[in-house]
């Protein structure tokens, strides 16, 4: 017996189970210390809700929603959120957001969280959600169509239609095309709500028309038609107004504009802009392009009404109101001349404006061919 | 130059209530579209009858500007129509959103300068 625990064989064994032993230990005392550290000052109940939570969603990664879970309120945080979710979504990472501790929501985040849910069901990724505790925000999300989409599959469409019927109906539409008869009968439903009767507006139109180019155009670049853009459009119960909240997930104004190629009439414009006007950030450059002054000031023409100028435009013809911009760093009340700069960027471009009883529109001429 | 008599083109019922982006790859409707099936075959005939085509952009949903850019640009653009020989031709109406006539004056003007 004693020849067997000395012989070579044994002790090479020996030595191997001990090696495997001792990475074993430390690899339980490092997750014992994580799995404290985590759990340290928390609740048993806590404790105990993260281990259910594990259970039921293995290998979720949990991101909480801020409770101000609305984009033109909380700007900053609902980027870190978004720029969160787009890594999650990179990594392909299953997703779990908390949703239940918001108290306060708007059609501004929830097109913004639609649209990354459908992208992550595009893509096979698990994405899921909890309800708010608060009767506002929940009936909102609910409304919104979210959680009756969340179990839904999804496959790449060029165009998506997350609508759901009721009183205070919200609707949701996605395409990479500009699709000026649905912009057309999105005004039509509205202006129904608005007014009692269909109607046009040819500014909200415009708006739209130009929202979708820019995206189709300028999202990605060098590329066309490589991005969605996401409209919701919402009948706000408490007043006779109907909001618009569009997003696309490019690049953003400024990016874009760093980019233009050489053929391109902006080719150049930091040095022809700074030569004649100065400005100090993106914000004071928002409110040059939206004043139409960058378009002025590098081309020596006017912009007659074309891309975001025009939009500002419409605004200023009382054909919509409230617009509010927000493009990578910067964050733009344009009806109230707010141009601020964020600390987060958002890459994208998010454009928000109402229509409502005081905005110009016009009589349909024959109202069975405009639908 | 004296035209007489009109042809007449009215947007909302010749091509669409709603009319569209720039390029026909980008949507439906667009202004290549319609300059391509309506505008340039109208302005055509107008230039061979020695009349005006009058040009009615009332009615519709609305217009983006990259439409009426590539429809009416497109026309010395494109079809190598002269600036003077479009203005003799045409005529626009536009009642609901009287900006649009000096805007496509402006993009006629824009691309012959080019």
């Amino acid at each position: 017996m004693k020849k067997f625990f000395t012989g070579v064989d044994y002790k090479s064994f020996n030595q191997k189970r001990s090696e495997d032993r001792n990475i074993r230990r430390l690899a339980h005392k490092k997750w014992k210390t994580t799995k404290l550290r985590l759990e340290l000052g928390l609740a048993q109940e806590e404790i105990k809700e993260k281990k259910s939570f594990k259970n039921k969603y293995p290998n979720y990664v949990k991101v909480i929603a801020p409770e101000v879970f609305s984009f033109i309120k909380n700007t900053n945080e609902v980027i870190e959120l978004i720029e969160h979710l787009k890594k999650l979504y990179d990594s392909n990472q299953k997703v779990y957001v908390v949703l239940e501790h918001v108290k306060e929501t708007d059609y501004s985040a929830i097109v913004v969280l639609l649209s990354i849910m459908v992208k992550f069901k595009t893509k096979n990724i698990d994405f899921n959600g909890s309800i708010p505790s608060e009767n506002e925000p929940r009936q909102m999300l609910e409304q919104s169509g979210f959680f009756k989409n969340l179990y839904k599959k999804f496959t790449e469409h060029d165009s998506y239609d997350i609508s759901t019927i009721g009183p205070n109906g919200i609707h949701t539409h996605a395409a990479k095309k500009v699709d000026s008869a649905l912009s057309s009968q999105i005004i039509t439903s509205a202006t129904k709500y608005i007014w009692g009767e269909a109607r046009r507006c040819q500014g909200v139109q415009r708006v739209l028309i130009e929202l979708m180019q820019n995206t189709n155009n300028h999202a990605e670049i060098g590329k066309l038609g490589e991005k969605h853009w996401w409209l919701s459009v919402n009948q706000d119960k408490n007043s006779k107004k109907v909001s618009f909240s569009f997003v696309d997930f490019g690049v953003g104004i400024f990016t874009n504009l760093a980019y233009k190629p050489t053929e391109s009439k902006f080719y150049g414009w930091v040095q022809k802009l700074s030569s004649k006007i100065q400005y100090g950030n993106n914000a004071d450059l928002l409110e040059l392009i939206l004043k139409g002054e960058l378009h002025r000031t590098v081309t020596g023409e006017h912009y007659r009404g074309k891309g975001l100028p025009g939009i500002a435009e419409v605004m200023r013809r009382n054909q919509i109101s409230n617009l509010h911009i927000i493009t990578n760093d910067v964050f733009c009340c344009a009806s109230n001349g707010i141009y601020r700069t964020l600390s987060n960027s958002f890459s994208g471009t998010f454009v928000y404006w109402e229509l409502g009883e005081d905005n110009d529109s016009h009589k349909r001429v024959n109202t069975s061919s405009i639908d | 130059m004296t035209v007489i008599n009109e042809l007449t083109l009215v947007v909302s019922t010749n091509f669409s209530p709603t009319p569209g982006p720039r390029k026909i790859l980008e949507g439906k409707f667009s202004g290549e579209e319609f300059r391509e099936s309506c505008l340039e075959p109208k302005l055509k005939e107008a230039i061979e009858k020695n009349t005006k085509l009058l040009i009615d952009l009332d009615g519709t949903a609305g217009f983006g500007t990259s439409f009426l850019e590539e429809a009416f640009g497109g026309l010395i653009r494109i079809n190598k129509y002269s600036y003077e020989e479009i203005l003799n031709h045409i005529e626009l109406k536009s009642v609901e959103e009287d900006y649009l006539i000096d805007d496509i004056k402006w993009y006629l003007k824009d691309a012959a300068n080019k």
